[in-house]
């Protein structure tokens, strides 16, 4: 022990440096002391390609702002109580900001609330809350967002049948969370301003593949008719598709889905899939990163921010504008936040 | 197939068993099996009464393509239920198998070869299963509810999260092929059916491990090999749970950690709703297979009716209710008689 001693005495000033050194180097951008800022990221389900997309454009921002996140999360949308026990987790842990995406809007009400009077922001991300006791939420008007589904499903029975009229159907994945709930009423909304389609059925497959698959075989059996189906998120739409292609319903039913599985792009191309409404989860990770750290440091932030949707056809799939929003991992944001640096000013301080 | 008697000696049934079976079937008939086989024909027969839509060749082979990779995980675990065990396991093993085997092919693996590693893995979960039981003294309820978790963790871990996808076109091109106007995951299902009904009935590792279900102790002095049969019944559990594992991946042509939750529940009813008793002893394959058929009649049911999914859900829970009640009372009956 005594003969170590001056041996760490003479090492300290060289780790001092070291530090001082490095401090330097990073001061300018003001982020060295953020290092230790941890923000953890809750989403719906950890096995969904569109949560991964998500935590790749969290990450993104966080190397950005040279700080960490977590990812957390239920393995399944369904788990509302995994994931306020999660919530209740975090509370106690006292981290800087939360970013969550509920599973439920009325069963995460309170275990929002109660973060937010720990002194803890919450950034809600793609699906409301009911509570208005939340730093920002940042999210795709799913209303709207339906509504497009709607309009896409017309416009392919008008083009493959000659005019918009006939029955469809669509596939719920659970009537309890409040992203699904806009979209399946988005999608009625517009299927009212066809007078002549008539929405016949609707089956709850609880976010699970293989019964979407069944489901859709047997939408498709009883219905000999029916124009088109839309199928309200990404493990919907995989299983509609495989019933699709098992089927070979693709040339007679317009199938309309939500998100961008590999499996949904890939039917997509293959023209099983006629559309993809695409939302923007990468942009949803991205922004609910940088506005929770903006809000950790006392920045007033907008109530909400629309990051809109994008209807992907056949023929469109190979658009470059689709290229990131269908893989995030070929997701470039530089054209328009790299060049000028103004984004990196606005939030160090 | 035969109903076994939890009643009877275990001594006495091994020395006839054959002709123990026989007077019984002439006796009593084959009680749980023949309601709920009549259920399912009375299903059948209203629903082609009263839609257009159910009897048609296209339905049937959608029915026979629902009922086929949930019948296989339930005759899988039919075996350590019939050994007085259980198996809680399996729809994760269903997940794990699935994602294993997308990956070893997406890896680039030739298909012969990922399916006999993805096989090579069911052995060796079974093997674990059966081990903890045997040697450890674990109970099969707490060890493969343990296995429930952790190899649903597994599938989570390999796949990274998500989907795997990329598989070879081959697999879901058989996965939707059609013989003789059956799709070939029905034929899959009807060979590993009758390989294990005559496992059961034709050989004497069927008839100890019933044996063993109805008396454990006097099944071990009367010299059986338990620990070979404890190891037989979940080996041929997990490695059935791999098959429809592997069969689920090739129809969805994804491999997904998420697949089959809630599969090893499912498949426990068909075997019971079948004739099986989780006191072990007693249950077959062909009752499993009917009672299989009479859940996905159901499924198919309520959609073509367009019954509210959440009222499928009570029906079929109020079904396994009274079908086992019904049993119940039966075999009651049966005792007083003697």
């Amino acid at each position: 022990m005594l003969k170590s001693t001056p041996i760490s005495h003479r090492l300290t000033p060289v780790a001092l440096a070291f530090t001082a050194a490095t401090g330097l180097l990073m001061g300018s951008s003001a982020q060295a002391q953020d290092q230790d800022i941890t923000i953890p990221v809750v989403i719906k389900a950890t096995t969904a390609s569109y949560w991964q997309a998500v935590f790749d454009g969290a990450h993104q921002a966080a190397d950005k702002l040279g700080i960490q996140i977590e990812e957390l999360g239920p393995a399944n949308e369904t788990e509302v109580a995994r994931q306020i026990s999660i919530m209740e987790n975090l509370v106690s842990r006292q981290p800087s900001a939360i970013v969550l995406a509920p599973v439920s809007n009325d069963a995460l009400a309170g275990p929002v609330e109660a973060a937010t009077d720990a002194g803890i922001p919450v950034v809600i991300i793609d699906s409301g809350v009911d509570t208005d006791r939340y730093a920002s939420l940042i999210a795709t008007d799913n209303f709207a967002a339906g509504q497009r589904a709607g309009h896409a499903l017309a416009g392919c029975i008008e083009k493959s049948s000659g005019n918009a009229s006939g029955e469809v159907a669509y596939l719920r994945t659970n009537p309890n969370g409040e992203s699904l709930v806009s979209r399946d009423n988005g999608f009625l909304d517009a299927m009212k301003q066809y007078p002549d389609i008539e929405v016949v059925d609707n089956r709850v497959a609880n976010n699970d593949t293989a019964k979407a698959m069944n489901d859709t075989l047997d939408l498709l059996n009883r219905y000999p008719d029916l124009k088109g189906i839309f199928a309200d998120n990404q493990l919907m739409g995989d299983g509609a598709g495989t019933a699709f292609a098992e089927q070979n319903a693709a040339d007679d039913v317009c199938l309309v889905a939500f998100d961008s599985s590999e499996l949904e792009v890939d039917f997509l191309r293959q023209g099983v899939i006629d559309s993809l409404v695409v939302q923007d989860p990468y942009m949803m990770g991205y922004s609910g990163v940088w506005f929770a750290y903006a809000a950790s440091q006392g920045v007033a932030l907008p109530r909400s921010v629309d990051t809109g949707v994008h209807v992907a056809t056949t023929d469109s799939v190979d658009e470059p504008d689709f290229t990131g929003l269908l893989d995030p991992k070929q997701r470039q944001l530089t054209p328009y936040l790299a060049p000028t640096g103004s984004a990196d000013s606005t939030d160090s301080n | 197939m035969a109903t076994h008697d939890a009643n009877l000696s275990p001594g006495r049934r091994m020395k006839i068993p054959a002709a123990t079976k026989t007077r019984h079937l002439r006796k009593w008939g084959l009680p749980v099996e023949t309601l709920v086989l009549g259920l399912t024909l009375l299903l059948w027969i209203v629903m082609s009464i009263s839609t257009s839509t159910f009897l048609t060749s296209n339905n049937v082979v959608n029915i026979l393509r629902q009922v086929s990779i949930d019948s296989i995980i339930a005759f899988g675990v039919l075996f350590p239920i019939l050994i007085r065990g259980i198996d809680l396991s399996v729809g994760s093993v269903v997940a794990l198998s699935g994602v294993v085997c997308a990956t070893l092919l997406t890896m680039g693996l030739p298909i012969p070869i990922a399916i006999a590693l993805t096989l090579v893995l069911g052995v060796a979960i079974g093997s674990l299963n059966a081990f903890s039981v045997y040697r450890l003294g674990i109970p099969a309820f707490i060890i493969t509810l343990a296995g429930l978790q952790a190899f649903r963790g597994g599938a989570f871990l390999v796949s990274d999260g998500t989907s795997v996808f990329g598989l070879p076109k081959a697999l879901s091109a058989f996965a939707r092929a059609e013989w003789l106007g059956i799709p070939s995951l029905f034929w899959s299902m009807l060979v590993i059916g009758l390989v294990l009904h005559f496992i059961l009935s034709r050989t004497r590792t069927g008839r100890y491990m019933v044996a063993m279900g109805s008396n454990h102790e006097s099944a071990r002095r009367a010299g059986i090999n338990i620990k070979r049969i404890v190891f037989f019944a979940y080996i041929v559990s997990s490695v059935t749970a791999c098959i429809a594992g592997m069969l689920l991946m090739a129809r969805m042509s994804i491999g997904s950690p998420t697949a089959g939750v809630a599969y090893e529940l499912n498949a426990i009813a068909a075997a019971v709703v079948g004739g099986a008793s989780l006191f072990g002893g007693r249950g077959s394959v062909l009752g499993t297979f009917i009672g299989a058929l009479l859940f996905a009649t159901i499924a198919n049911a309520a959609n073509l009716l367009g019954i509210d999914s959440f009222w499928q859900m009570v029906a079929t829970g109020v079904l396994i209710a009274a079908v086992v009640y019904v049993d119940n009372l039966h075999k009651r009956r049966q005792s007083g008689m003697k």
